[in-house]
């Protein structure tokens, strides 16, 4: 992401404010995303699991695991410290791992998925969204660690 | 379920996803028009609320009852939130936003209406 010319050109006098945060800048629309998500599957998995849970208790839990994920990197990567970020960063690896999983099985056992989850079929029913944001999310994660601890070298060297 | 509603609500969810795009393109951020445009959305997504609440028991099946009335109130939290962020971000990335939240909006009223005319 190409750094914004008016808050790049305010924020150089001030290495405190130019830190990297997983919350800022390309980060918002990661948070505003996975806000969505979150509500979009903590909806769907109560409406699911009171309405109709014999249906299909599997799916059904799938979802409200994936909701849980999905609020906790939320969470974490709007807070953005060192801790939240660590969280996040396993909620990620946890999501990554399971639309993987879950995509696979639903593909090789349909049976098994008489109902949509956010996962099933690799998030089809959601744009493919589920399997593209943890890596974009990983991705982000990496890159704003990478850049903070430049930012620290930075700071640590006009230190001395 | 009211069409010149939906209609309205597309519409205006155009706007303001048109605004942010202008918006994003000269480098602005959250400014009074926007703010209008996305309380206007608002303003007419609790109408919808109240329409929808009083319409819904049209609808037969218990379970697309739920996710119609679950899907009313999940709409009203779109705008405030996005508007939220982008006011916290000084970047383009706010707008970027904005341009998602009315898109979000946008689909969750053709939800709407679909769940609405497949039910009644």
């Amino acid at each position: 992401m190409s750094e914004p010319t008016p808050t790049s050109a305010e924020t150089t006098g001030n290495p405190a404010v130019e830190r990297p945060h997983t919350g800022h800048g390309f980060g918002r629309v990661l948070v505003a995303v996975y806000g969505l998500l979150a509500l979009a599957a903590t909806g769907r998995s109560i409406l699911q699991i009171t309405e109709y849970f014999d249906r299909a208790p599997v799916p059904f839990l799938l979802s409200a695991v994936a909701a849980l994920i999905y609020l906790v990197a939320t969470i974490g990567l709007a807070r953005g410290d060192r801790a939240s970020v660590r969280l996040a960063t396993i909620a990620l690896t946890v999501e990554l791992v399971g639309v993987l999983a879950v995509g696979t099985w639903s593909i090789l056992r349909p049976e098994a998925f008489p109902e949509k989850t956010v996962w099933s079929h690799f998030g089809a029913g959601y744009g493919y969204v589920p399997l593209v944001l943890p890596l974009v999310g990983l991705w982000w994660i990496r890159r704003t660690a990478r850049a903070s601890a430049a930012s620290d070298a930075e700071v640590a060297r006009s230190a001395d | 379920m009211l069409q010149p509603l939906t209609v309205v609500l597309l519409v205006s969810s155009g706007v303001l996803g048109l605004l942010a795009a202008h918006h994003l393109v000269r480098g602005r951020l959250v400014d009074d028009p926007l703010i209008i445009v996305g309380a206007a959305i608002e303003l007419a997504l609790l109408v919808q609320l109240v329409v929808g609440l009083t319409k819904a028991s049209a609808i037969g099946d218990g379970a697309e009852r739920a996710t119609f009335i679950a899907y009313l109130f999940t709409v009203l939290l779109v705008i405030p939130a996005t508007i939220v962020i982008a006011v916290k971000e000084k970047t383009q990335w706010a707008m970027a936003v904005v341009l998602g939240g009315a898109l979000v909006v946008a689909i969750l009223v053709a939800r709407l209406q679909q769940v609405w005319s497949l039910n009644v």
